[in-house]
């Protein structure tokens, strides 16, 4: 995002709307700090300049990455979704992407409002690839990986920032405990915040496969979930796995 | 991914709050998704959502839903949140009703849009949860602004324009109703909920 501080007004009216609070004002006018920028665009699609200072631009590889993690309404090439997100559960019912037996997980890196380097995602990637996951192949931060079975990502992003970044993985059900350990390990460690997120089939009776063991574990998952109702066709036929 | 999830909030105030999203499984039943994706929105608009949006597009504070609803593409997603439960029945009853053929997600309270989905003669298939959050808390603004802001899933509605809107309510500069609706329009996938932001906003204020 490039502003011309040589236009701005002064009127202070840009700087709450920057979701990492990289705008700021010096000397009387607004200023960006390109390293903290994650190139999201709200300030400049709030069109809350009355000059129209702020010019988007489209940066430069490694910058690029801020873009097309950032914002959510820039497709990405490799997923063919808008934004840093993928399929994940919203389409299990068609895709099988998410197993009986399995569990998928998200880790939103910088997720809530605080974004993350990659330095920060590739502890986490590293982290998780210890305990023995499945990175999914499908995803933004995987497809960046220069190694899947060590979680390595390509060392020319890794000081790169984004608005969030997720880490998508699956695992057998019988690991959960596991994993989860080694993400309180990697939480420890990392200067960013990031939100937990875990997939799974319904089970037969209604319950899902992970009551128990969250029950076990003294973990509340929040009151309210993401649910895919499964009427998408053609249906996956999970007994056939196809 | 979980761009519906993650919401922080009461049961009570999160019982004003079900975020719909529809898309195609990309590769497999792409082709002609945009039409049944306008569809969804007709058919969700038919029922009074509080927001509507298409993730490519934007939401209907900024743009006008007949517009959003006509340039949609295969390969977006398309948003709707309702406040109320039976809003989100109607149309699941709808959708039913016409054999309605891509995936649709229902986020909210996990036991009533269950029961939601039983009435209608549907089983919840695949079900993510929230976990909730780790790493360096101390980093995060207030629980008051991250009920609202957390409402924006990529993160475009920033914690400083919340406690600027706050601010604006209590000194009389706006209301809890229009300050929520500058904070929907950086949330571009249209699954900001004004009606409970105003809510928020208005008991932030209070204090």
């Amino acid at each position: 995002m490039k502003l011309d501080s040589d236009n701005c007004i002064g009127c202070e009216l840009c700087p709450p709307y920057c979701p990492v609070n990289a705008i700021h004002m010096k000397n009387d006018v607004a200023v960006i700090d390109d390293d903290e920028c994650v190139e999201c665009g709200v300030c400049f699609r709030s069109r809350v300049c009355p000059v129209d200072v702020f010019e988007e631009v489209v940066a430069p590889w490694p910058r690029a990455v801020r873009q097309v993690m950032s914002n959510p309404l820039i497709e990405n090439p490799d997923t063919r979704i808008p934004g840093r997100g993928t399929e994940e559960v919203k389409t299990n019912e068609v895709t099988g992407r998410i197993k009986p037996g399995f569990v998928g997980m998200g880790l939103e890196m910088g997720r809530p409002g605080t974004g993350t380097r990659f330095t920060d995602v590739q502890k986490m990637t590293q982290g998780l690839a210890e305990v023995g996951v499945n990175f999914e192949p499908q995803n933004p931060v995987t497809l960046w990986m220069t190694d899947k079975k060590t979680g390595k990502i390509r060392d020319d992003i890794l000081n790169e920032k984004s608005l969030s970044a997720i880490v998508e993985v699956s695992f057998p059900i019988d690991r959960l405990k596991a994993v989860l350990k080694k993400i309180d390990e990697v939480a420890q460690q990392i200067d960013t915040v990031f939100s937990i997120t875990t997939c799974v089939k319904v089970l037969p009776d209604g319950s899902l496969p992970t009551d128990k063991i969250f029950q076990e574990l003294g973990i509340t998952p929040y009151p309210d979930s993401k649910n895919n109702i499964g009427i998408g066709r053609p249906r996956f036929n999970f007994e056939e796995g196809t | 991914m979980t761009h519906s999830l993650h919401r922080l909030g009461t049961r009570e105030n999160l019982s004003h709050d079900y975020p719909l999203i529809c898309m195609a499984a990309h590769g497999i039943n792409e082709e002609g998704a945009a039409a049944k994706m306008g569809r969804f929105l007709e058919i969700c608009q038919r029922h009074g959502p509080v927001n509507l949006g298409d993730m490519k597009q934007g939401n209907i504070f900024v743009h006008d839903a007949e517009d959003i609803i006509r340039n949609i593409t295969n390969t977006t997603l398309v948003q709707v949140v309702f406040d109320d439960l039976a809003k989100v029945e109607a149309v699941l009853r709808d959708l039913v009703a016409e054999n309605f053929d891509l995936s649709v997600v229902v986020s909210g309270l996990t036991d009533a849009t269950r029961e939601c989905c039983q009435k209608v003669g549907l089983e919840v298939h695949t079900v993510s949860q929230s976990l909730g959050i780790r790493g360096n808390i101390s980093r995060l603004p207030s629980r008051e602004v991250l009920e609202i802001t957390t409402m924006c899933g990529h993160g475009m509605t920033a914690s400083g324009l919340v406690e600027q809107m706050i601010d604006d309510i209590k000194k009389d500069r706006s209301t809890p109703e229009k300050a929520a609706e500058t904070l929907a329009k950086p949330c571009e996938c249209g699954i900001f909920n004004t009606t409970r932001a105003a809510t928020l906003l208005a008991a932030a204020a209070a204090q």
